[in-house]
């Protein structure tokens, strides 16, 4: 049976893949070696997963660049102790969020709780999220994402979202790391990831959808063939 | 007994990743042949993930690789 186009892509992908890791590991041996200008080299393929990092807990960009910056350099610093038992990106990432949630102790203690804790806005991780009754949104999402509006919406949704959603939301849906690697950066179990990206994704969609439908980007048409169950 | 919509959204994430368990597949999609309330929920949480994978969410701020740069070159 033939393999087909499908199978050479995924081949080219694991090859690329492979590269990188193997040019990766090259770079760790020279900065480690004394060759510390390569470092920017090595991390440069990580700036915006740490930079995003850091705005997931501390939601002001500015701060996050900062973050992120801080955070390279103290990787730098303890690169050695990077045995790659993770992948470098996520060990990266677990230096940017204990990094922003330092930060973010020492900006706005009285929010130190929401953190790590358990809580929502209800105040328990246990409460089911309930999706609100709202009309259809069948806009296609890529063509969506041609008008800024919606792409500020789209990261004023996420920063709206509780902490302990946020983080999980942006590793798996904007990062696209697996439950597996974002359960081991958040040290939470795997059952607990799934978990707060259904309810992530739940409340983006209810955040989300009447926005796109203000915006007017849902066709008329839409609605006039009857699509629209809440009209 | 058929699914319920609250059994419906907890297998939202799975169904949209095509990882749902085989026996759950039929369940879902019997349910959202009949409730609308929960096919707008699934259509509104797929076109969430699809546009949150979109790399021009969450832009890096421009300049940051040189400042980021410039930082680096101070440490070393």
């Amino acid at each position: 049976m033939s393999k087909g186009p499908n199978y050479a892509a995924a081949m080219q992908q694991t090859a690329s893949f492979q590269n990188l890791i193997e040019s990766e590991a090259e770079l760790i041996v020279r900065v480690l070696n004394g060759q510390r200008e390569c470092y920017y080299d090595l991390v440069a393929p990580y700036q915006r997963m740490v930079y995003v990092s850091a705005l997931s807990v501390l939601r002001d960009e500015a701060e996050a660049e900062d973050c992120a910056q801080e955070s390279l350099i103290k990787a730098l610093c303890h690169l050695k102790d990077f045995k790659g038992k993770s992948k470098f990106g996520s060990w990266l990432v677990r230096i940017a969020l204990n990094e922003a949630k330092m930060r973010r102790r020492k900006l706005r203690p009285a929010l130190y709780e929401s953190l790590d804790g358990p809580a929502d806005h209800n105040g328990h991780e246990e409460t089911e999220y309930v999706p609100q009754v709202l009309q259809d949104w069948r806009e296609i999402p890529s063509e969506a994402l041609e008008r800024n509006e919606i792409r500020e919406a789209l990261e004023n949704a996420i920063k709206q979202l509780p902490d302990i959603y946020r983080q999980v939301f942006i590793l798996r849906d904007l990062q696209e790391y697996d439950t597996a690697d974002t359960a081991e950066i958040l040290g939470v179990s795997e059952a607990v990831v799934k978990t707060r990206l259904v309810r992530a994704r739940l409340q983006m969609r209810d955040l989300l959808t009447p926005v796109v439908r203000n915006s007017k980007l849902l066709s008329r048409e839409v609605f006039k063939r009857g699509k629209n169950p809440w009209l | 007994m058929a699914m319920t919509c609250r059994e419906l959204w907890r297998e939202v994430s799975n169904y949209i990743e095509g990882i749902i368990a085989p026996d759950l597949l039929g369940e879902v999609e019997a349910h959202l042949a009949y409730c609308r309330y929960c096919s707008a929920v699934v259509d509104g949480v797929r076109n969430v993930v699809v546009l949150v994978a979109d790399e021009r969410v969450f832009e890096l701020p421009i300049g940051f690789g040189e400042r980021l740069k410039k930082r680096l070159e101070n440490e070393l």
